[in-house]
């Protein structure tokens, strides 16, 4: 599929492309065959082939001369592989590093194919993905030891969970079938109600073509009153078309066709406010303790008092000289708006515990409320 | 003026109100009310922003629940404008009540126009400012102060710090040139000042984009209420612009600068394994645990932005095999490689997300979860290696950005591969487009977040369209006609030349001579009879370009030129400013000129033709789209199957309401007057199409007409237009002074009263129509007013 040849980081052969003469220097490396030097131009169709031992790539002429015979060594200066005809093939990735990574992985993914659903948690399948990673990364960049001990926990891994891993290769295979079914199926889908829709298109141009033709041959035929009629009988039966196209679309469509009908008419409220978003929990259920009569400052200020307020003995244990004043307001305000013979006739009154607890409301909210008045 | 909406009493800027205009305010509000969508049209230069303004405003200071307005518009300019009439309102508003209300109104813009660092303001490229300013605002930059570290800081951004954080500017209505000189004057960052004040704005007004590109909105706009009230104007185009704030397309080049800077993150991170090995360690340790940047990674000053993901996904932990820096940067390393591979295929490819993650991971072993977070991973590495030099990297986001959308959406995008420019090309020039079919993913965010949005324009027909496309339900959709005291527009569909062959701009017989001529002889006789400037509007350049070659031949410029200067919009926007300028003299100094330019170009987009600069415009041809574009043909199928919205019903309202944009622009207020012209067969059958206030004053004698009948009727009309007109005349009719609008008021309670009663009467259970009613009758009575002054100037 590739075109181009590595850009020269680990095919060994970097230094000959900067020592050509300048006119070759021009020319991209892309385009030119590092073995033979044989340049594009000169070979529209020439192809570069790499060999997974090594690959270091070459065209495929380099390849047919030095391979047809038997295994030969690679030609690249120092490479010392053994190479055979069979084993090249066309890469496709540009960059061969990637390539190699790519085969490795090939490798790795065959052998660690867990899913997500073996682990209990996906902290567990993240550590797994990463052991995995970490490992491709010794095979594919680490030192030589590294390289050995991965391939060695690789090979291990394989005869340890041979079961395994062909049941998710399995399940991955079965998947991956299923998957490619569904698209498949859906684009089946999609092509007939394509056709279909054509077809549609196509019927109501033909209806329309036919109903003007006998317009226009009632006109001709001198029938004054036939052609109001007829024009009637059209629009009668492009409304029965319409109308027979719709239940059939109701019929066939699920979902789609609410959309189709969606027709708005103004005012009508289609769309409930929102409902608003639940509070904080209150526990005097919404009763609002703020007073109505009269305003509490928060520094209200009385001689009596102004005395306490720097007094150690009053000012400690968190008492709240407010709250001492909102007490004091409300209890001289405290029934000032109930008349006792409505309250008979509706038939409520303020028990004495009610009032309690009120007081005790305004002594729990007064801190905040006060603020607000 | 200052009236009651029901129970809200509304103070409006100016002495008189147009009767549309407090139509406009009844519907508003009344969506306001249900806490719904709506759709509102609104014939150009009726004065939408400042009815808008005055009544949210009046709405948000009347009751209590303060519901902040959102206010996006399309280009600067607009924003400019918006905010001027908006700062009116509230001097008004202060003036009428008496006192300075608790109110503060501000524009956001792009760093570029509001920066004041006396070397990043000088930038040219708007990538650049904010690339540098971010290398001098970062917050790790300001660590590195504190640390005693010699970096450079913006004073104007640091002084911000030293304020109190909800009280940057003082209140009031700021608009963008007031915030730089304020900026100015107290040595502190407008554009930030701006975004950090958002939150306890009463009105903000800024771009479109800023709500609807996931990559910005996530960043500016994710703190405001939900509440809020969310205006589009001049919406018309509001499709498009969410499909292109979700799609991408990717070059070789841009490859290959991906390359590159992945290469660079791979030097930064193993030079910051040898100097800083910690910070790549915390980073890990943040991964493992799951715990997500959520608050560091979205602040204002984050470097790369994110697009859209779903909730759940954002609190998900990223995948173990993209954890590590390393891992990461070869992930994406056989990512980009991939996609370079593919771009190398010689022949148009169209496919699914699915089949192309399936494809993918085949040949990478990359799966779709990974993909996913691509985009947020590399935003937190590039958090933790402390880019600064952020423009070395777009590319590679750009990358990271598809690769995320590629993994998040399986329906509603589609990629396609086009690897040659043109079919005729032969060098090839591969590019991947991936296109977001579906208008509606990009703005349900901004449905589902806030409870009405209201979408308006001065012209959105058809109406259905709207929600069907954007997938929404509306309270309100409504087309408002123009009432007018004298018949100041006149449009003509002209579908024959003198000869009385058929014109058109149908692909068979666009460039016959015969059609050519009579193209040019319908622009040399309008321009004989309009005064001053005249516009003239094109399906395409191409077409554009062909049909004056041919006109220079036949000789017909030359017969124009002896009546007006000849000047042409070009894809260049210098020298179509420059085209403009001149054509604006020449219209000033009595010369005349002719502006030939495209339908969907940028002269028929926000580009006002007011008075003399516009008299007639001729719209030639219906501007449809160029229908071989497979990204359009994807659309069509994609609208098709899941909206229901056939092929051709589509392509005919997108290319009505590009022309009612042409004809709108000619028409900008009460007092002026012009010609609006449709030359072409086909608009006879898509007059539907039109705007209501364009359609209802296109009268039934004008839809077929020859050339040599528009220009008799022409002259009439501009003859009619001649004669004085005072404002006094239209008192009473298309402007209403408050006596005006008390008798109407009376008139609707009559009106519904009388309902009521007849409803009683009849004991049927029926529910009351109520003021729908009432304003139906109400254009009955402006339409006999109308059709009553046109008699009289008809008879005259």
């Amino acid at each position: 599929m590739s075109r181009r040849a590595p850009p020269g980081a680990r095919t060994g052969a970097a230094g000959s492309g900067s020592t050509s003469s300048s006119a070759l220097a021009a020319i991209n490396t892309e385009d030119m065959c590092p073995v033979c030097k044989t340049i594009r131009y000169l070979n529209k169709d020439m192809e570069f082939l790499i060999n997974p031992e090594c690959y270091h790539s070459m065209c495929s002429n380099c390849v047919n001369r030095l391979f047809n015979d038997g295994p030969n060594q690679c030609p690249y200066a120092g490479c010392h592989r053994t190479l055979r005809r069979k084993g090249f093939r066309s890469a496709f990735f540009g960059d061969l590093a990637v390539e190699r990574e790519v085969d490795i992985r090939r490798r790795v993914a065959a052998v660690f194919n867990q899913a997500e659903d073996d682990f209990e948690t996906l902290r567990d399948y993240n550590n797994y993905l990463q052991m995995v990673e970490d490992l491709t990364f010794d095979l594919v960049s680490g030192t030589d030891a590294q390289r050995r001990a991965a391939e060695a926990t690789l090979q291990q891994w394989e005869a340890e969970h041979k079961a395994d891993i062909e049941r998710n290769r399995k399940a991955g295979r079965e998947a991956d079938e299923q998957s490619r079914r569904r698209l498949a199926a859906e684009r089946e889908a999609a092509r007939l109600r394509r056709i279909e829709a054509l077809r549609e298109a196509e019927e109501e141009k033909r209806e329309r073509a036919r109903s003007r033709e006998e317009e226009l041959d009632s006109l001709a035929h001198g029938e004054a009153g036939a052609a109001g009629g007829a024009q009637r009988v059209q629009l009668k039966k492009r409304g029965q078309a319409v109308a027979s196209r719709a239940v059939e679309a109701a019929v066939k469509t699920d979902v789609a066709a609410a959309d189709v009908g969606r027709l708005s008419i103004r005012g009508l409220k289609e769309k409930k406010k929102a409902p608003p978003p639940e509070g904080p929990y209150d526990p005097f259920g919404g009763l609002d303790f703020v007073p109505s009569r009269y305003k509490l400052r928060p520094e209200l200020t009385h001689p009596g008092i102004e005395k306490y307020k720097v007094d150690p003995a009053h000012i400690t244990g968190g008492y709240n000289f407010d709250e001492y004043t909102a007490r004091a307001m409300f209890e001289a305000f405290a029934g000032l708006g109930v008349f006792i013979e409505d309250e008979k006739e509706v038939g409520i009154g303020l028990s004495a515990g009610d009032v309690a607890t009120m007081s005790a409301g305004i002594a729990a909210v007064g801190d905040n409320k006060m603020e607000l008045a | 003026m200052e009236f009651n909406i029901d129970d809200l009493p509304v103070l409006f800027p100016y002495p008189r109100i147009y009767p549309e205009q407090y139509a406009y305010m009844v519907d508003l509000k009344k969506t306001l009310d249900a806490g719904g969508n709506c759709v509102l049209e609104m014939p150009s230069g009726t004065g939408k922003t400042v009815t808008l303004l005055s009544l949210i405003v009046a709405y948000q200071q009347y009751y209590p629940s303060h519901r902040k307005l959102i206010y996006c518009s399309r280009t600067m300019s607009e924003i400019e404008k918006a905010l001027v009439e908006l700062q009116a309102l509230m001097k008004f508003r202060a003036q009428r009540l008496g006192y300075e209300e608790e109110f503060r109104g501000l524009g956001l813009t792009s760093r570029k126009n509001l920066c004041l660092h006396p070397s990043v303001k000088r930038e040219k490229s708007g990538n650049v400012v904010d690339a540098r300013c971010r290398s001098l605002t970062a917050g790790f930059v300001k660590e590195k102060k504190e640390k005693g570290e010699d970096v450079d800081v913006c004073v104007y951004h640091d002084n911000l710090d030293l304020l109190e954080p909800h009280n940057l500017v003082p209140n009031g209505v700021w608009t963008l040139d007031g915030l730089l000189r304020y900026g100015e004057q107290h040595k502190q960052c407008p554009y930030f000042t701006a975004r950090r004040m958002m939150q306890y704005c009463n009105v903000i007004i800024y771009s479109y984009h800023y709500l609807l590109d996931p990559k910005i909105a996530e960043r500016v706009s994710k703190d405001l209420s939900k509440d809020c009230i969310v205006v589009f104007d001049e919406a018309h185009n509001i499709d498009n612009v969410c499909i292109e704030s979700l799609s991408t397309d990717i070059t070789e080049d841009s490859l290959r600068k991906a390359t590159r800077g992945a290469q660079n993150l791979e030097n930064r991170i193993s030079e910051m394994r040898d100097s800083d090995q910690q910070k790549l360690q915390d980073e890990y340790e943040k991964l493992v645990q799951g715990l997500r940047g959520a608050d560091d990674g979205r602040q204002e000053d984050s470097f790369m932005a994110n697009p859209t993901l779903p909730d759940d996904l954002l609190k998900e932990a990223v995948p173990g095999n993209i954890r590590r820096a390393e891992h990461f940067v070869a992930f994406l390393r056989r990512f980009i490689e991939y996609l370079k591979t593919r771009m190398k295929v010689r022949q148009v490819i169209s496919e699914t997300p699915p089949s192309f993650l399936a494809h993918l991971k085949e040949h990478t072993f990359i799966e779709k979860k990974p993909l996913r977070f691509c985009a947020e991973r590399l935003t937190s590495l590039a958090r933790t290696l402390e880019l600064t030099n952020i423009e070395d990297y777009q590319p590679l986001q750009e990358v990271a950005t598809f690769a995320t959308l590629v993994a998040t959406y399986e329906k509603g995008f589609l990629l396609i591969l086009e690897p040659y420019e043109s079919d005729t090309a032969e060098v090839p020039n591969p590019v991947l487009h991936f296109t977001c079919l579906d208008a509606a993913i990009a703005i349900k965010p901004v449905f589902d977040r806030f409870s009405s949005v209201i979408i308006t324009s001065g012209t959105i027909s058809p109406l259905e369209m709207y929600p069907k496309m954007l997938d929404f339900l509306t309270v309100v959709q409504e087309s408002y006609s123009m009432t007018l005291a004298r018949r100041s527009f006149l449009p003509m569909i002209v579908t024959r030349g003198s000869d009385q062959a058929s014109i058109s701009t149908s692909f068979q017989i666009r460039n016959e001579p015969s059609v050519v001529r009579n193209y040019g002889s319908l622009l040399t006789e309008f321009a004989k009879i309009t005064p001053d400037g005249m516009v003239v509007f094109f399906p395409s350049y191409l077409y554009m370009e062909s049909i004056i070659s041919m006109w220079q031949g036949m000789g017909i410029l030359d017969e124009v030129w002896k009546y007006k200067l000849i000047l042409v919009e070009t894809p260049d926007a210098q020298e179509t400013s420059l085209a403009l300028e001149t054509y604006r003299t020449a219209c000033c100094n009595g010369r005349g000129a002719v502006l030939l330019c495209v339908a969907r170009g940028k002269v028929s987009e926000g580009i006002d033709f007011d008075h003399q600069y516009g008299r007639t415009v001729l719209c030639i041809g219906v501007p449809f789209q160029y229908t071989e574009s497979r990204i359009l043909k994807a659309r069509l199928e994609f609208l098709r199957e899941t909206y229901r919205i056939r092929e051709n019903d589509f392509l005919s309202f997108d290319a009505m309401r590009h022309a009612a944009q042409c004809l709108g622009r000619v028409l900008r207020g009460k007092d002026d007057y012009g010609l609006m012209v449709l030359a072409d067969r086909r608009f006879q059958k898509k007059r539907v199409q039109l705007p209501k206030w364009i359609n209802q004053a296109l009268l039934d004698a004008d839809v077929n007409l020859s050339t040599d009948m528009a220009v008799s009727a022409a002259r009439r009309f501009l003859k009619t237009m001649a004669q004085p007109f005072r404002a006094k005349d239209q008192e009473g009719i298309s402007t209403w002074s408050m006596a005006d609008l008390k008798r109407h008021q009376q008139k609707l309670d009559e009106d519904r009263i009388k309902e009521l009663q007849a409803h009683e009467a009849r004991g049927s259970n029926m529910p009351p129509r109520g003021v729908g009613n009432g304003r139906d009758s109400d254009y009955e009575m402006d339409d006999d007013d109308e059709a009553e002054l046109m008699a009289l100037h008809h008879t005259s």
